[in-house]
């Protein structure tokens, strides 16, 4: 590797001793390091060189945790053992887009942003766009298996990719299935997509591209409640019908984020009715589906909100804008304290309030003559499910915000509160079960809103958000663990899957057994095969940890 | 007697019935044996016995047996395939052999019609399960009808490329979920959900993997509704690799079609009639599409299509000519009795013209005459079918078939094709190693 691409750095350390995992930001948050980090950390430049890594690693019985943005919020790459952290991030070029075949290969350290804009160069789009696209990578989307936004047209990331290359934990570099599937055997792209550097570490993947999209189509509609939105979306999915982009607001998730009396952005309906002209401006090419994130000074500033408005009162300035920002926080940190009479209040007023119901955001693209034909038959499939038209504008709105939320977690935690995202989701037959019993157990905890989005013919996930006070550390860490715990339980029995798009990582691996039940000896035969040793991420996916932390001076022997 | 005592006594014919009943064991047919004979094994072969279990718990007492007695257990569907070539079947040599057919297993266990899932018992045909959910307006998709005689464990056991359909793409994508008992007599259930990150999705170790790892008992697949409306549409194309342009030209501006397929001009004229392709258009290729769904969408791909052959110098045929193909297809109507192609591979969108040319000039160096047509195209490829003729328009059969076909497979295979049924060397030690861990004793399906 030469000293240059290797460091023991106590800042390097520490900061590869964790990726996004809300639990851990609430410890950092208080002042405390990341209780776990690696003894070295590695930037290796080709899949010759992980596989020499994972060698010596192997001869020595030493941890590798693979890495790509850190973004993560499951702690998926937090060195529990120690050991090698191995930063894929130099291996970060797009080797070829094929034009004929429509696939590109990549390679796993780049990052998702770079990525899809030299995607668009060239006229093509991979479809898929987490809110993370800015910070997060390849490897990261293919390893936990990530959904974009648009993935009800273009289908989560494994919908995507046509091969892989990943070496082993035996040290080997194998390709599974090539650009056509006539190899006899199981699908091993789909038994090491998800596997979270459990089973090997992935260095570059061959993915389905498409054309960047003639058309933009984007659409707000109100529903009378989520059940009667949750219809209206399997209606339209099993009528053979793909929009890019669905998604549908619980009471309060549109209360607090569609709601102008929050301060959100006013309705088209406000300005007189539904948009006079059904589709958008067409994209550029090169700008594809992704903003430019604005320099500082041409940041919108956020909503203020009612505290806001009400300051605003007294005159403007830095002394009125610091003292409305105490005193939201104090009065949201006494509210949290009592989540279950926040969220018996909160729905109530929120669907009174709202009035209109539930905020749904659809959005089609594509290519030009196509996708008006089913835009046309989306939006009609959706007015006779009883969808009020509210036009363009809420629709642009989504689209011009759509990466704000992400960015929305630090100034949580500056606030004294801890924000995190529980990703479930089942068929239709148990959806609103499942949301109920869900919500139900995160209230007892946090106040809690929801959104379902990523739909599919079967059914659907369900996008929960909660939020509680982060100070005392402890209480706020015990408080996060029975969420989880709680949460992950009333999944399970209500039929859904823990994990949609996130992953397990340490968070979930508990909740393994109950996903999995006796299959988890399909997983367990699975890493007895392909990491013998038990070398690579161990204590993840809720697999053992099966190798003692190996003592420092044995890992920088070499 | 108990069945084990009955399997340790040497009775092993016994100990099935004990668990399956005395009706439901019997002597598989002659044919069935040989196909599964031990290499080198004398003549009448070791004890082979064909038993019909009705639920997966007496699938998984026949694996406790054949795990104390040392038996292997090959699972059968319908027989409508043919069976995986054995790539081991030494280790088949003294051991009594016992079919299991799962097609008493043939029941609905539920059917949800809110979210279009059903949940399927695995020796229940395909083709049975559409008569079953087809009275409610449901399908399992627009797959070609010749593989759905399959059983569903039959259909998602063996992986090839041919279970596709642009609309609907691969069917083990179709998979939500399935069940199946492992060696040791343990029933998994994978998690059903439409899409999962809680690891890697472990329903796909099981499909595809032709009963070394797990016998399917179940699975639960997506079903979809009937199609509004159906357009069918035929055009004539200036070449074969015109067709294949226009293919993908249509693809790639997204339309959706239920079904494509594309005949050289000889294929053409044996499928559809001489006068599809007068004398002297050699090189023309015919194009048939089917579109389906909502009429306005269906509508908009069959235009899609039809925009894309014009591109490419296409003209508008008869529609009754793509009838006369769709009702083939789905089986309302018998065609003449054409042989099936001797050579089946697949190709990705680029390389599809390059095997087609190849296959044509190695047939034409050998005297040997050719049809072909490309069908069962998905988001990766498409499989192209190859009849062999001699001189007199016949299809070459025997010594003859098996030289030209040597030659062909090669020709093909250095234009890019992949021949069905090919291995991956990198995965394959993974593949034993995994067999190992789950069925230390060989039990599953041995000789593969």
């Amino acid at each position: 590797m030469g000293e240059r691409r290797l460091s023991q750095r106590e800042s390097d350390l520490a900061s590869y001793g964790r990726d996004m995992w809300p639990r851990l930001l609430i410890g950092i948050r208080a002042g405390e390091l990341p209780p776990d980090r690696p003894h070295v950390v590695v930037w290796p430049e080709s899949e010759r060189e992980v596989a020499a890594i994972v060698r010596v690693a192997r001869d020595l019985r030493v941890p590798i945790v693979p890495y790509g943005g850190g973004s993560g919020v499951c702690g998926g790459a937090v060195p529990i053992l120690g050991g090698i952290t191995v930063d894929l991030k130099r291996m970060n070029e797009l080797s070829s887009v094929d034009r004929d075949e429509m696939v590109c290969d990549v390679q796993a350290g780049m990052n998702g942003e770079r990525f899809e804009r030299a995607l668009n160069r060239r006229g093509y789009t991979l479809g898929h766009f987490p809110s993370s696209i800015y910070c997060s990578t390849v490897g990261g989307w293919l390893a936990c298996r990530a959904a974009g936004q648009m993935s009800t047209k273009y289908g989560k990331i494994e919908d995507r990719v046509a091969g892989l290359t990943v070496v082993t934990g035996r040290g080997d570099v194998v390709h599974t299935d090539g650009p056509i599937r006539a190899e006899r055997g199981p699908n091993w792209t789909q038994l090491l997509l998800g596997s979270e550097g459990t089973l090997g570490i992935i260095t570059s993947a061959r993915l389905r591209v498409a054309p960047t999209p003639e058309l933009r189509v984007l659409r707000g509609f109100e529903l009378e409640s989520v059940a009667h939105g949750v219809e209206a979306i399997r209606r339209v999915m099993q009528r053979g019908l793909r929009p890019a982009v669905v998604r549908l607001y619980d009471e309060l998730d549109t209360f607090i984020n569609h709601s102008s009396i929050l301060g959100g952005k006013k309705s088209a309906r406000s300005h007189g009715g539904p948009a006079d002209h059904m589709f958008a401006p067409v994209p550029l090419p090169a700008q594809g589906a992704l903003p430019h994130i604005p320099p500082r000074e041409h940041a919108a500033p956020a909503p203020d909100g009612l505290v806001g408005r009400a300051l605003g009162l007294f005159g403007g300035g830095d002394t009125a804008r610091r003292l409305a920002s105490r005193l939201r926080r104090e009065a949201v940190s006494a509210a949290l304290s009592r989540p279950r009479l926040v969220n018996s209040l909160a729905t109530p007023l929120a669907e009174r309030v709202s009035r209109h119901g539930c905020r749904l955001i659809v959005g089609l693209e594509g290519s030009r003559i196509r996708t008006g034909v089913e835009a046309s038959l989306v939006f009609d499939e959706l007015e006779r499910a009883g969808a009020t038209d509210q036009g363009e504008e809420p629709g642009r709105e989504w689209f011009e915000r759509r990466y704000a939320v992400s960015y929305k977690m630090s100034p949580t935690f500056r606030a004294g509160l801890f924000v995190d995202t529980m990703e479930v989701a089942s068929t239709w037959e148990r959806l609103m079960d499942l949301y109920r019993a869900v919500k139900h157990a995160i209230a007892q905890h946090a106040v809690v809103m929801a959104h379902f989005s990523h739909a599919y013919p079967e059914g659907c996930s369900i996008y929960f958000t909660f939020v509680a006070r982060s100070e005392p550390v402890r209480d706020a860490q015990r408080a996060y663990d029975a969420i989880w715990r709680d949460g992950l339980a009333a999944a399970s029995r209500a039929g859904g899957t823990i994990s949609h798009h996130h992953g397990i990582g340490m968070l979930k691996g508990q909740a393994m057994a109950a996903e999995h039940r006796e299959a988890m000896t399909l997983l367990r035969g699975l890493k007895a095969t392909l990491d013998p040793d038990g070398i690579l991420n161990p204590g993840k996916l809720g697999l053992p940890a099966s190798i003692e932390p190996a003592p420092p001076d044995e890992v920088t022997a070499p | 007697m108990s069945a084990l005592a009955a399997g340790l006594a040497g009775d092993l014919g016994g100990a099935l019935e004990a668990i399956v009943g005395p009706l439901n064991v019997r002597r598989p047919p002659p044919a069935l044996a040989r196909r599964f004979a031990a290499e080198g094994a004398a003549p009448g072969g070791e004890p082979a016995h064909l038993v019909q279990p009705g639920s997966p718990s007496e699938v998984a007492e026949i694996l406790l047996l054949a795990g104390r007695t040392g038996a292997a257990v090959i699972p059968v569907g319908n027989g409508t395939r043919a069976a995986p070539a054995q790539r081991n079947p030494g280790a088949l040599i003294g051991r009594p052999r016992v079919f299991v057919d799962s097609r008493r297993m043939c029941h609905v266990l539920h059917l949800d019609e809110t979210s279009l899932v059903v949940h399927v018992q695995a020796g229940l045909t395909a083709l049975a399960l559409e008569r079953i959910v087809a009275p409610r307006g449901l399908s399992l998709g627009d797959f070609p009808p010749q593989v759905l005689g399959s059983t569903i464990g039959g259909l998602l056991s063996v992986r090839t490329p041919g279970k596709s359909s642009p609309r609907h793409g691969f069917i083990e994508e179709a998979v939500l979920g399935v069940s199946a008992v492992l060696a040791d007599g343990r029933t998994v259930h994978t998690r059903v959900a439409p899409r999962r990150a809680s690891g890697p999705d472990l329903a796909r170790a099981l499909c595809g993997s032709e009963g070394t790892l797990g016998f399917l008992t179940a699975a639960v697949l997506r079903l979809y509704r009937r199609p509004e409306a159906r357009f069918l549409a035929a055009h004539a194309l200036p070449s074969f690799e015109d067709a294949l342009a226009a293919v993908r030209l249509a693809l790639r501006e997204e339309a959706a079609p239920a079904a494509l397929r594309v005949y050289d001009a000889a294929e053409a004229r044996a499928h559809l009639g001489d006068e599809v392709c007068p004398p002297g258009r050699d090189e023309q290729a015919i194009l048939v599409v089917a579109t389906a769904g909502p009429t306005d969408l269906a509508a908009c791909d069959r235009d899609l299509v039809a925009s894309a052959a014009a591109a490419m110098g296409g003209t508008q045929l008869d529609e009754k000519l793509a009838e006369v193909w769709w009702r083939r297809r789905t089986g309302q109507e018998r065609g003449s009795t054409l042989p099936v192609p001797m050579i089946q591979v697949t190709a990705s969108p680029k390389r599809q013209p390059a095997v087609y040319r190849a296959v044509r000039v190695a047939c034409a160096g050998l005297g040997v005459g050719l049809r072909a047509h490309a069908s069962r195209f998905e988001a990766d490829g498409a499989v192209l079918f190859f009849t062999l003729m001699d001189g007199a328009g016949q299809a070459l059969a025997g010594e003859p078939l098996e030289a030209a076909r040597a030659m062909t497979e090669a020709a093909a295979s250095a234009a890019g094709a992949v021949l069905l049924g090919s291995e991956n060397h990198d995965l394959d030690p993974y593949a034993r190693d995994l067999r190992r861990g789950l069925d230390p004793k060989g039990i599953l399906n041995p000789g593969l």
